[in-house]
């Protein structure tokens, strides 16, 4: 979570409401600058208790949940922040497959069952991510439980998209299919977008995991190693360097958090 | 303690109240209310109110540097909120003036037995 101008002293349940708070409000689609506002306002609060000796369950009471809830239901919904959110994790989810079709082929080739497919599994993913997020802050879950809990979208996620990708391989299914020119151009906006979309997002996550998918692979069609053995060097190599990549951000926001505490 | 829809009323008014004298942030006014006696108010119940105040256009927000950690966020009384202040004085005045009748007379008569 991005915090203001934080105070240093604050205390870990303190410092874990207001972030919970945050999680809880922008899965409720409230709007980021008025959530920053008022969990700047109540870590000011949350400071000057502390210092005089005040425990969190005097200022939020004995549920932080019916606190959060207070509060949620005088911020209305941000419905513009939204309409840019959900093309956006769309637009990101069929990158994938236009990048991976395009470093097999050259021509896009999509069925509308593929495409619409996408969209509504999106949506359902979104969904249960944010019903999730807004479970795990509101009743402040062990960081573990979290976890866990977070993984039942994200398998369901997998399966939906298994079985889609199944679908539509194995029936031929109307569709666009693309030139090698169409296809090329539809690649740099794609390309184009995930360069923004990371900077704006101010993440490197899905140009890692990208390359880290198609890059190893590439370079091993260069050698002369038989196919399976490219495929399963090309897998390992894959899962190690996003391994890393979460390893490493993982370290890099231990230490910005007790930097922070 | 329990939010009921009377005390929120209630809070209103003494927030518009400690409001008014001049420009106070959000943790004086829970020093200023426990004072006067109402520290079993969880002190977190303020914010959801003063964002409704201020939503209706009650009250004015400005934020200011404070010698220690983050900017703090002072409030102060429109000229709408000085009117809800006097509404809400004139409808309390009432209700005090009711519920004490009600309590005096109830109690002692009924004290001597009921029905």
């Amino acid at each position: 979570m991005r915090g203001a101008k934080a105070v240093d002293n604050l205390s870990k349940e303190s410092r874990r409401f207001l972030d919970d708070l945050r999680l809880y409000l922008f899965s409720s689609g409230k709007n980021e600058a008025e959530i920053g506002e008022i969990a700047e306002e109540l870590e000011v609060h949350f400071a000057e208790a502390e210092k005089n000796g005040k425990p969190i369950e005097q200022i939020v009471g004995e549920s932080p949940k019916e606190y959060m809830e207070m509060i949620s239901k005088e911020m209305k919904v941000d419905t513009k922040a939204w309409l840019k959110y959900i093309p956006l994790i769309i637009f990101g989810a069929i990158s994938f497959s236009v990048i991976a079709q395009l470093v097999d082929d050259l021509r896009l080739n999509f069925s509308y069952v593929f495409l619409g497919g996408t969209v509504v599994i999106s949506i359902i993913f979104i969904l249960l991510v944010f019903g999730v997020f807004k479970y795990t802050a509101s009743r402040q879950v062990s960081k573990t439980k979290e976890l866990l809990m977070i993984m039942i979208p994200s398998f369901l996620n997998i399966a939906l998209f298994g079985a889609l990708i199944f679908w539509d391989m194995f029936y031929t299914l109307p569709g666009i299919q693309l030139g090698v020119t169409a296809s090329i151009i539809t690649g740099g906006i794609v390309l184009l977008f995930l360069i923004g979309f990371s900077f704006w997002a101010k993440t490197a996550i899905l140009p890692v995991i990208l390359a880290a998918l198609h890059i190893p692979e590439l370079l091993l069609r260069l050698t002369s190693l038989e196919v399976s053995a490219r495929l399963i060097i090309g897998m390992i190599i894959t899962y190690i360097v996003i391994g890393l990549y979460l390893y490493y951000t993982f370290k890099k926001l231990k230490k910005e958090e007790t930097a922070s505490a | 303690m329990s939010q009921t829809q009377m005390m929120k009323g209630i809070l209103d008014g003494c927030l518009l109240a400690i409001i008014r004298g001049k420009e106070v942030y959000g943790y004086e006014m829970t020093e200023r209310l426990s004072d006067y006696g109402f520290g079993e108010v969880s002190e977190g119940t303020i914010y959801p109110l003063l964002m409704r105040m201020q939503r209706e256009g009650l009250v004015t927000s400005v934020k200011k540097e404070s010698t220690a950690g983050p900017k703090r966020k002072y409030y102060s009384l429109t000229d709408k909120g000085h009117k809800e202040l006097e509404e809400f004085l004139a409808r309390w005045k009432r209700l005090e003036k009711s519920v004490n009748n009600a309590i005096r007379q109830e109690t002692n008569e009924g004290s001597e037995g009921s029905g």
